[in-house]
């Protein structure tokens, strides 16, 4: 009786599984779907949901830009790939950079007492009240200044101050989930508190790490209004920015298209899958807790 | 923590403080000196067209601001996009949340397959949709029309109304993974003693929701609201590619409209000042958040 209960249940469970999985796979399948079709399939009405002639012409397009077939827009197909590396050295510049400072002021944060440490606390998280589009005039002047316009350097530097407030705050919740009394045992067996950071905290606390990094990683990785105002060549434009390129270029073939935004997608979502459950599990001990 | 921990030379505050000085900096230099810099902007008039004519005029940006038809329309679209995004965004959320926190076959590939959206920037988020709303060969007119659910092509994104619906579903889908693996994760703190002091009492299903899983969600829920508020309020990137805030001004929000002032009117003072009234509305959001929530006294800080 009680099992029949229960069965029915997970079933139900299932069920809505398959819908939420469904929800958040559709979409993006039929890019993916898309990006191995030819043109004239990928405008055909009604649409054809499978590519019934599948191909990698688009996908060889970005590998040997102009060599397959000549395009309208190719000069953004032959941008796409060092676009990648750009944004790969771009967010991953600022996940690093995120974790050291963010290391050190969550650290402040979680363990020691100073006075105006809930003023600067608030004043950190309240950096981020203000959005991107107020900034990113004084941000270019200030960038132009110091001489790093067109710079990965300099986007580096704007996502770290984007991110680094919710880090410190994720990793100060984090610490102060780690039990202190291991801290203090290291520091009576003699160890210096920087060799007591990273054998016995900066480990126990590597899931709020990973969780850390991640989120400075997908911003870094997002964002456009920033990469398209402060650079202005391939050495430093980042994916989305080229992508946005072609996007707006009616002209575009539209298979060519869904591939670059394949392509696009591809670094962090990887990321995302191999570090999903550290990443809820670095937020269960930190950021809800507040 | 006491002095001798620390060291012979240093205080516990001068080395707390030593510890933030990296972070004050960048943050102070790219985020503190733009703010006030951008304020003092927008108390002047300042149009690149005519950058003679660069003069202090206190708050008459403001009051234009105020006085403007654009303003208001574009306050009644931000404001309507964001209420139905994040009621939308929330709600989804914690449904799927709870869903991801029982158990049942394939749990951890449909938790892994939810952060999909998360991965996919706002550009080819907003690509993916426009295709999807495409009058002519788009999925979700070949989709309705074959399922017997339309009976023509219609264009999603040249109507007002489903311009702006159409804005709020490709927002909501990219913006959701964020909210639930928050909430999941609050879930997944639920100490099991407050589930099985819940059952002794002999509460169960919708009851134990009501008194243990809801007041443990409270806080998260405050933080999911303020994070997807200010999300909502800056959609910048899936305007751009999808709408360019028509049809007409539909999907014109205030921050389209700062960008619009800023780098096609080139009206730098103003489009500060509207870049400032975003901010303050913001601001005011999150402190009516706070206000209802730690106001009631339903949970401690």
């Amino acid at each position: 009786m009680k099992s029949g209960k229960r069965r029915r249940r997970t079933l139900w469970l299932t069920v809505a599984g398959v819908l939420v999985a469904a929800y958040f796979l559709a979409p993006f399948s039929w890019l993916v779907l898309t990006s191995f079709m030819h043109e004239s399939d990928a405008m055909a009405v009604p649409p054809r949901w499978l590519p019934d002639r599948p191909t990698l012409v688009n996908y060889a397009t970005f590998a040997a830009p102009g060599g397959t077939r000549s395009i309208v827009g190719s000069r953004a197909a032959e941008n796409t790939m060092p676009s990648i590396v750009n944004s790969l050295v771009a967010a991953t510049g600022t996940a690093a950079l995120n974790l050291a400072l963010g290391i050190l002021a969550g650290y402040s944060f979680a363990r020691l007492r100073f006075p105006g440490r809930s003023t600067l606390l608030f004043l950190y998280l309240g950096s981020r009240m203000v959005p991107g589009i107020a900034l990113i005039v004084p941000l270019y002047l200030v960038i132009k200044t110091l001489g790093l316009l067109d710079s990965l350097l300099a986007l580096v530097m704007t996502y770290l101050t984007f991110t680094l407030p919710f880090t410190i705050w994720l990793l100060k919740s984090y610490f102060q989930g780690i039990p202190r009394e291991l801290e203090e045992a290291a520091l009576v067996d003699g160890c210096g508190r920087a060799r007591m950071m990273l054998r016995v905290l900066l480990p126990a606390a590597a899931p709020g790490l990973v969780a850390a990094a991640m989120f400075a990683f997908m911003t870094a990785w997002n964002d456009y209004l920033f990469a398209v105002i402060l650079t202005s060549s391939m050495a430093a434009k980042t994916v989305p920015v080229v992508v946005a390129g072609f996007a707006t270029d009616v002209t575009t073939e539209r298979t060519l298209m869904a591939a670059g935004g394949v392509l696009a997608v591809v670094p962090p979502l990887v990321l995302a899958f191999l570090f999903q459950r550290l990443i809820v599990q670095g937020l269960v001990s930190g950021a809800v807790k507040g | 923590m006491t002095a001798r921990v620390i060291g012979r030379r240093l205080t516990e505050p001068s080395f707390a403080f030593l510890l933030n000085v990296p972070a004050l900096l960048a943050i102070v230099l790219l985020v503190g000196y733009p703010i006030v810099y951008s304020a003092w902007l927008s108390l002047h008039h300042y149009n690149l067209k005519r950058p003679r004519l660069f003069r202090f005029v206190g708050l008459e940006n403001y009051v234009g601001i105020l006085r403007s038809e654009e303003f208001w329309s574009a306050l009644q679209v931000t404001l309507l996009f964001t209420a139905l995004g994040v009621v939308i965004v929330v709600v989804l959320a914690t449904l799927i949340a709870l869903l991801l926190n029982e158990s049942f076959p394939a749990r951890g590939l449909v938790r892994t397959l939810v952060l999909i959206p998360w991965a996919i920037p706002p550009v080819v988020n907003g690509l993916m949709w426009q295709w999807i709303y495409d009058a002519k060969v788009g999925a979700l007119n070949g989709l309705l029309v074959s399922l017997g659910l339309l009976a023509g092509y219609r264009g999603w994104l040249s109507d007002p109304t489903s311009a702006l619906l159409a804005l709020v579903t490709a927002h909501v889908w990219n913006a959701l993974p964020l909210a639930v693996i928050l909430l999941l994760a609050a879930l997944q703190s639920i100490p099991a003693e407050l589930y099985d002091a819940g059952h002794v009492d002999g509460s169960a299903g919708w009851r134990l929701f009501r008194h243990v899983t809801l007041p443990w969600l409270a806080q998260p829920l405050l933080v999911v609201l303020i994070l997807q508020t200010m999300l909502a309020v800056r959609v910048f990137d899936l305007i751009y590619v999808l709408t360019a805030g028509g049809p007409g001004t539909a999907t014109t929000t205030l921050v389209w409209q700062t960008y619009l002032t800023t780098f096609d009117s080139l009206d730098f003072g103003l489009g500060n000042a509207y870049a400032y009234t975003v901010s303050l509305i913001t601001l005011g959001l999150a402190l009516l958040y706070f206000h209802l929530l730690y106001g009631r006294g339903e949970f401690e800080a």
